[in-house]
């Protein structure tokens, strides 16, 4: 098992994968003096093999920007050497300029304003560059929107049905969007029908609200749509599976053995492994990150013993009084199948991999 | 220089006058004449002695200092040269093994000599930390903890009211071996700052530690020998104080052993100089002496063919001579065997050949050696990175920040984020460039007793916080500069006072006679200027304090009077003030 722990000037809650392997971290603190970093991972995370010791182990700071809004999202966009960021105070995006060939300083170039209703949450985000380059955003189910990067035009509108707050979308693939509500519903939208929105695929009530979150298979083009699970996962631990072309009834249903989160659901993270079939991580429910295997699951929803549990971040801060550490987010690494990238409240940014256990290792 | 990675640093300061050499260092991975900063850039003709003020070296590590002898005895310097305690006990030994081995190894001729080591080494004055030290009347320098190596020191420079401080290499953060560095609230008008790790985000201490343990441990586990080539002195003692802490911990009995000569006396260094460790060692100090190894012994020749696992601290680190490379030798062939390298390693090095994957070697008579051994590399320098940077800048507060980087690469965004947060500019120039910073000097000037008498006793009572605007007059003769009252300035230089009177002409239409014009104006102005003395003398002009009003006929038009206003140089701003009110007119009543 490979750890490599380092520690970030500020804490980041977002890591995006960049062109050329870059990952993009940024501060979401409440004043000013954000910083957006575009880092160039050490030669150790390129390579195929694990090694202890290499010539370079570390980051580099390739190139970095400074933004005065805290940045709760970022998003580069594919063919392009363009990053969208979001963040409060207003579902408005923020475009950024990365040339790192001339500079080493990321530059704001222009804004993407959205109407400001009575209440706005930040815009959750997504992009693609299929026709061109674009950025679906949108706070609430009846804000979403299809704007084109370089010119700011608005390419799509979709039919406003509830107002529930979003908590995540995605392009399943150039004409069809995948949208998530806070509450749990997900919703299919095709962009060449404006007017109809498919409602689809509730979740199991609960006596409390919970929030949910979703995650979708990273970089599977090519794939049909159809044969990639959703999942969501909430704040209670629930997880569910869902396949998009049979949307009445839940694929597997499982519950994670976590604690109830105590600040809300501000960090719910869930994503699957990009390279192995059917693994996926959770992580914001305290500072730990749980990888499991979903082969296995059934509809029962009962408890699923996690297949790793990472729990560096916590094990990481000075200790005494602080407050632990609660990991912020977490995702794959593209080429390597079992590592990852986690990031915590406190700084920390992680990179582990971790080994299928047998029997007792 | 400083221009490249293991660059030669050395950087030249002019302060209000004085000319100050920082570092004289020498690149590593050069054979000629590149290896030596290029001292003709200092001046093109006259002695280098005569130009320079003084020379400061800030630490040991040849890229700082190795062009020393070279720069005193074969360019000519007779200056002094100023050095921590440590770093003059330290640097000749250093230097002296690097030209053993450049000449007696390598045959070259064109370098310094023992001799010239020796000679070199007089010029030294050897400083302490926190003590001020008067080169000449005006400047003053004051050398600062810097961490980073035995010895390594932060330079303030000082000449009157204006300052620059050299941080040389430095680390913000604690090691097992020496503290951070640190400096007080200062505020130079220049902090000059080494930036060469500004753009990594390193991993953690303990990921690296843990893997270097992990390794060592399972080559000895495996009855595999290790081989660590280190510099003399620097990170060697802290790889010591892990092993030894490890070795303790889990109870390990196969022998280190730490190669004798240059090595023994890098620890007896250490213990000589136990101040400039840090808190944690100085503490245990007294039970235990940390460089007192329990599980580390010297080394000898012999021991490099006994059979079993160990672990071996040979000089010099980058396998290019010496002992270090004898080992390697015999022990390349085995692949339970490990060399871990521990830094940086030049080209042209054995070190550098195997780090790049080379596993054929070509020796000395044309013999190869197949390098079966494991190879690995690790770096443990201490170096401040972009957070350690951004603190040393917030407890000094300097007015500008200069960065010396080690790579040509733009570093933009830390410029920004450094004038953004600190609000100072920051220069990044590079080899060769020179860059000009413009401070705001306070000139001291003594006034003379009588004035600051007189003035302070005109107006209010003087408030502590605000500053109080004085008159007089500066006078600047040779080197000094005195405030004295006008009266005194004219006597001292001899010369006379000289009047000067402004007249103004107002045109008023008036046809009645100059006497009634002149009352008018009179009961005019002594009715709007209630708080002046407003005259009317016999002689048919008016005064106002001591402004002068006189009343004509004009030549060609008996309906317009014109009315003389004369005032001296100091009644100016009400003179001005009359003319103005005059020109507007008279009231028609009286």
């Amino acid at each position: 098992r490979d750890l490599h722990t380092f520690e970030l000037q500020a804490p980041t809650r977002l890591i995006e994968w960049a062109r050329g392997n870059r990952v993009c971290v940024a501060g979401y603190g409440q004043s000013d003096g954000n910083e957006i970093l575009q880092l160039v991972p050490p030669p150790t995370l390129l390579t195929k093999e694990t090694q202890g010791l290499c010539p370079e182990r570390d980051f580099k700071v390739e190139c970095g920007g400074f933004s005065e809004r805290p940045v709760y999202s970022l998003k580069y966009v594919p063919d392009t050497s363009l990053l969208v960021s979001s963040g409060p105070p207003d579902s408005s995006l923020q475009v950024w300029q990365v040339s790192a060939e001339d500079s080493d300083v990321i530059k704001s170039i222009s804004t993407i304003a959205t109407e400001n209703g009575t209440w706005q949450s930040w815009a959750k985000t997504a992009t693609i560059s299929a026709r061109a380059p674009w950025v679906l955003h949108g706070s609430r189910l009846d804000r979403v929107q299809i704007t084109e990067v370089e010119s700011r035009k608005n390419v799509y509108t979709a039919a406003s049905r509830g107002s529930e707050e979003l908590s995540g979308l995605a392009f399943l693939d150039c004409n069809t969007l995948l949208l998530c509500c806070a509450t749990g519903q997900l919703c299919l939208a095709d962009i060449r029908q404006p007017q109809s929105l498919v409602e689809a695929m509730s979740v199991p009530s609960a006596p409390c609200s919970e929030r949910w979150c979703m995650g979708t298979r990273h970089g599977a083009q090519g794939l049909e749509l159809s044969s990639q699970p959703v999942a969501r996962l909430s704040s209670r631990g629930l997880l569910t599976l869902t396949d998009l072309r049979k949307t009445s009834e839940f694929l597997a249903l499982a519950k994670a053995r976590v604690p109830s989160p105590g600040s809300g659901a501000e960090f719910l993270c869930v994503s699957w492994a990009p390279a192995l079939a059917g693994y996926l991580a959770i992580s914001g429910f305290d500072g730990t990150v749980h990888v499991y295997d979903t082969q296995s699951w059934d509809s029962s929803g009962r408890e699923a013993e996690p297949i790793f549990v990472h729990k560096g971040h916590a094990f990481g801060g000075a200790g005494g009084s602080r407050d632990p550490p609660l990991v912020t987010v977490h995702t794959w690494h593209l080429q390597k199948p079992r590592t990852l990238l986690s990031a915590a409240s406190d700084g920390s940014l992680h990179v582990w991999d971790w080994v299928q256990p047998c029997g007792k290792c | 220089g400083a221009g490249q990675d293991v660059g030669r640093s050395c950087i030249l300061v002019s302060i209000a006058g004085k000319n100050v050499m920082l570092d004289c260092g020498m690149h590593m991975g050069y054979n000629d004449d590149r290896r030596f900063p290029d001292f003709s850039y200092i001046t093109q003709n006259g002695r280098l002695t005569d130009f320079l003020d003084c020379v400061i070296i800030s630490h040991f590590h040849l890229d700082h200092c190795g062009a020393l002898p070279y720069f005193s005895e074969m360019v000519g310097y007779d200056g002094p040269i100023y050095m921590t305690h440590p770093t003059k006990a330290i640097c000749p030994i250093l230097l002296e093994d690097y030209r053993k081995i450049t000449v007696d190894k390598k045959g070259e001729t064109n370098f310094f000599t023992s001799q010239m080591i020796k000679d070199c080494m007089k010029k030294v004055v050897a400083v302490h930390l926190h003590q001020t030290v008067q080169v000449d009347e005006e400047l003053e320098i004051k050398a600062y903890y810097a961490g980073h190596v035995l010895g390594a020191a932060m330079f303030q420079i000082k000449v009157g009211c204006e300052s620059v401080v050299y941080t040389g290499d430095y680390n913000m953060t604690p090691d097992r071996h020496l503290g951070a560095a640190w400096i007080d609230k200062c505020r130079p008008d220049l902090l000059i700052s080494e930036s060469t790790y500004a753009t990594t985000i390193r991993d953690s201490k303990r990921c690296r530690e843990r893997d270097f343990l992990k390794k060592v441990h399972e080559t000895v586990e495996r009855g595999g020998k290790v081989l660590i080539p280190v510099f003399a002195l620097g990170r060697a003692q802290e790889l010591c104080i892990l092993l030894e802490t490890f070795w303790e911990r889990m109870n390990l009995k196969a022998p280190i052993y730490f190669s004798t000569g240059l090595t023994e006396k890098a620890n007896h260094y250490y213990k000589l100089f136990i101040t400039w460790t840090n808190q944690k060692i100085r503490k245990t100090f007294v039970q235990r002496n940390m460089f007192e190894f329990k599980h580390i012994k010297a080394f000898d020749r012999a021991f490099a063919d006994n059979p079993g696992p160990m672990v071996v601290f040979a000089t010099p680190g980058m396998l290019h001579a010496g002992q270090s490379l004898q080992i390697f030798r015999k022990w390349a062939g085995n692949e339970k065997n490990m060399v871990i390298m521990p830094g940086y390693c030049v080209q042209g090095t054995v070190g550098h050949k195997i780090l790049s994957g080379q596993r054929k070697l070509e020796m000395e008579g044309r013999q190869i050696l197949e390098v079966k051994m494991q190879v690995e590399y690790m770096s443990f320098s201490a170096h401040a990175d972009a957070k350690g940077i951004m603190q040393l800048i917030r407890q000094a507060e300097p007015r500008n920040v200069l960065l010396v980087h080690g790579e040509a690469k733009k570093m933009e965004f830390l410029k920004q984020k450094i004038e953004q947060e600190f609000h100072v500019s920051c220069y990044m120039p590079a080899n060769g460039e020179t860059t000009t910073i413009l401070t705001n000097p306070c000139i001291p000037v003594d006034i003379s007793l009588g004035l600051l008498k007189r003035e302070t006793a005109i107006g209010p009572l003087p408030d502590a916080k605000k500053p109080k605007l004085m008159h007089g007059t500066l006078l600047m003769k040779d080197n000094s500069f005195r405030l004295v009252s006008p009266e005194q300035a004219l006597k001292e230089l001899g010369l006379a006072e000289h009047q000067l009177r402004f007249t103004c002409r107002v045109h008023i239409q008036d046809p009645r006679k100059e006497h009634e014009t002149v009352l008018r104006v009179y009961n005019h102005l002594k009715g709007i200027l209630k708080d002046y003395s407003v005259q009317h003398l016999p002689d048919g002009s008016i005064t106002v304090e001591s402004i002068l009003i006189q009343a004509t006929a004009h030549s060609e038009d008996q309906g317009t009077k014109v009315l003389l206003v004369s005032w001296t140089y100091q009644d100016e701003e009400l003179g001005s003030y009359l003319t103005s009110l005059l020109k507007k007119g008279l009231p028609q009543s009286t």
